[in-house]
């Protein structure tokens, strides 16, 4: 026992000192590795953080969003429709919600105006979000100059700005008054952006949805779930950014191990020939091939996981902003809830360390059977 | 020192430190809860929908209202004028109703 | 000690380029003795060599070493008998290049699991013993040529073999470095230990340290040198 752990001590040593002659070579390799491991490993912290914390928040969604459909788009919804709706056996409230956007030439930005049914606010007041803030430089008490939807300008006053705690939500959110909302866009009273419904008994909401289709049936009904589902897909790993970025890392694999499986160079070869000669099994020059393997994963894989970490959770994912953030000038500054898990770092070993370490033991299989007498005839 | 000991030493401490962050996260998960909480009724007093992650589109800002019509330009290999169309997925409602 | 009897090896047997190295070849090598293998280069000298030292299996034929028949073993106990009863000197020293010199000579004992710290105070007593201790820490490549001859031998000894097996090991040396090597084999014999030398050098079969010497030409040993 003791000798056989002496043992692999002793072929680790020499692994070592056998990858620190091309230090140069496998330092690139490591780096390189470590990449990799750092992109899979920030995108799995992040959609899984994305996924948790969205399961969490928007458990307090509307149960039921009706919005009417006018050629496949989105259009105004008569708040008549409200009455027809609260007609429906099992429904609650229903209320009419007025939001939309609004592009801010000044900061090239779009915010999201909403008017909320749980803060007061006068005709000439409004509630920024701290990404509206950090953007046009507004604060508490100054003036913001929007223009109307025909073309005049009116002054909106900033009553508070959103908690910055919550820039994951409310970043790009300007609060406005219903007056001032139908001021600036033309909305008449007899309009709303789109209605929620509350409902009695939880477990009716999918047959009130259906119900409200079917009593009126240019529109469509959200539902609460559909929601929550809509970010569990998004930031699953089907979803558009794993992909992408899956699709990266397994290229690189593929690069990887192409060159590792090309064989080995005749360099190796030789060394190989000279292992067996003064003695070594082939199953030695294998551990030594398996060690190797380990020792630049395993690196990589450490050092991968801990960069990925603190880039998601302590860096906001600066490197993932450039592709949310797009052509947009808003960004929101948060930090997420670090949810991982044992799970997700043992998916990440599997995905990296093993098929790396598999794939430089396997080109120096066909390397280590050849007879040891092989190298007296160099 | 060996080298041998060297590696173990660096794994070892690599693996307390992963040990280390994994605890770490979950006490600071569990210190986040009244955040969240807060986050949430956030959500519930404003009637809100969806996460704030990117404002360029009207499909990326409020990915769970986004039109049926959408769909195209919001798959995910759409060669869309806006980078972070072609990463969001569309919406499972979406996809529900195109299947 | 090591007995071949009726011996055949061929190379790429049943291809259109079949070679036959060994013809029907018997040998004895008695213990404690240096025996010197001599002929032109292709009699066949290298291959009688990696087959007296467990390193390839002969086409027909048994070898018996030691009183136990080996040609049958599997490769893992074959492995085991060769790095302990052999050590190999080779006729390019093969020493591993970017590696120390001391961890060269330790290179053969790793896979046997001997604790580290009296694996290298074998490995520096043996580099004493050559004059070579103020260079254990040096890379191979930039010793002398004298100086990767010796820690070769040291890399040959570290196993404590019985028997030292060396394939030509003068070709590179000048005539000072070569009667270096031959005082270096006539201490081990000196020790008991069985030596096997193949070259064609007469500096090596004509010097008073080799007891016997086999004459080969054609994979035939013409001349077995019988005492």
């Amino acid at each position: 026992m003791i000798r056989s752990i002496e043992k692999q001590r002793n072929i680790l040593d020499f692994t070592l000192s056998s990858l620190w002659r091309r230090w140069g070579k496998n330092l690139a390799l490591v780096v390189v590795y470590t990449l990799v491991v750092f992109s899979l490993g920030s995108v799995m912290f992040f959609t899984q953080a994305l996924k948790n914390e969205a399961a969490i928040i928007l458990r307090g969604t509307p149960e039921i969003i009706v919005q009417k459909l006018v050629a496949g788009r989105h259009e105004l919804i008569p708040v008549a429709y409200a009455q027809k709706i609260s007609a429906i056996r099992g429904v609650e409230a229903v209320k009419d919600r007025l939001w939309g956007y609004y592009f801010d030439p000044v900061g090239q930005a779009n915010y999201t105006l909403m008017v909320p049914e749980a803060i007061d606010l006068n005709d000439n007041e409004i509630v920024v979000g701290a990404g509206i803030s950090r953007v046009r430089r507004v604060f508490r008490g100054n003036a913001m100059v929007l223009r109307t939807f025909d073309g005049r300008p009116v002054n909106l006053f900033v009553k508070g700005i959103l908690s910055p705690e919550s820039e994951l939500l409310s970043s790009d959110l300007m609060l406005i008054s219903a007056t001032g909302f139908r001021r600036l866009f033309g909305v008449s009273q007899n309009d709303a952006t789109d209605l929620t419904v509350k409902v009695l008994n939880k477990k009716e909401i999918p047959t009130i949805a259906a119900k409200i289709v079917d009593t009126l049936p240019d529109t469509r009904a959200i539902t609460r779930d559909e929601i929550l589902r809509t970010y569990d897909a998004v930031f699953d790993w089907r979803g558009g950014i794993m992909i992408a970025i899956l699709a990266g890392a397994v290229l690189a694999f593929l690069i990887f191990a192409w060159d590792k499986a090309a064989g080995l160079s005749a360099e190796e070869k030789r060394e190989i020939g000279i292992l067996k000669a003064i003695g070594w099994e082939t199953t030695d020059v294998l551990q030594m091939k398996f060690w190797e393997g380990m020792v630049v994963s395993l690196s990589s894989f450490f050092l991968g996981v801990i960069l990925a970490y603190f880039h998601i959770f302590y860096a906001s994912a600066t490197l993932f902003e450039p592709v949310l953030k797009g052509w947009s000038t808003l960004y929101p500054d948060f930090r997420l809830t670090p949810f991982i898990s044992g799970y997700q770092i043992a998916i990440l070993f599997f995905f990296t360390v093993i098929p790396y370490t598999v794939a430089t033991i396997i080109p120096a299989w066909r390397a280590a059977t050849i007879d040891p007498d092989v190298v007296m005839r160099f | 020192m060996r080298k041998s000991d060297g590696f173990w030493l660096f794994i070892g401490s690599g693996m307390l430190l992963l040990a280390a962050i994994l605890i770490q996260a979950h006490f600071v998960a569990r210190a986040d809860l009244p955040l969240l909480r807060q986050k949430a009724a956030v959500v519930k007093n404003l009637g809100l929908t969806d996460l704030c992650l990117s404002t360029e589109a009207r499909y990326t800002r409020h990915l769970s209202q986004s039109d049926w019509h959408a769909a195209f330009q919001s798959h995910p290999l759409a060669l869309d004028h806006f980078p972070s169309g072609s990463v969001f997925a569309p919406p499972g409602t979406l996809k529900k109703s195109h299947d | 000690m090591i007995e071949l009897q009726n011996i055949r090896k061929v190379f790429n047997e049943g291809r259109p380029n079949e070679y036959i190295a060994l013809h029907d070849l018997s040998l004895f090598i008695a213990a404690h003795q240096v025996t010197a293998l001599t002929g032109p280069s292709g009699s066949g000298k290298t291959t009688l060599l990696s087959l007296l030292g467990c390193m390839a299996r002969p086409t027909a034929g048994r070898i018996v070493l030691q009183g136990r028949e080996i040609t049958s073993l599997p490769e893992r106990f074959l492995t085991d008998i060769r790095r302990k009863t052999f050590g190999f000197i080779f006729q390019q020293f093969n020493l591993l290049n970017g590696i120390s010199v001391i961890e060269n000579v330790m290179l053969p004992a790793y896979p046997l699991g001997e604790p580290f710290s009296t694996l290298k105070q074998k490995a520096l007593g043996l580099l004493e013993l050559f004059n070579l201790a103020h260079k254990a820490a040096a890379k191979v490549e930039w010793l002398s040529g004298g100086e990767a001859q010796r820690t070769a031998i040291a890399r040959a000894l570290v196993n404590h073999p019985e028997v030292i097996i060396a394939d030509e090991p003068t070709a590179h040396l000048d005539t000072r470095l070569s009667r270096e090597f031959m005082d270096i084999m006539r201490d081990f014999k000196a020790q008991g230990k069985t030596i096997l030398i193949a070259s064609h050098d007469p500096l090596v079969h004509e010097s008073q340290v080799v007891d016997r010497v086999v004459r080969m030409r054609d994979g035939r040993i013409i001349d077995s040198g019988a005492i």
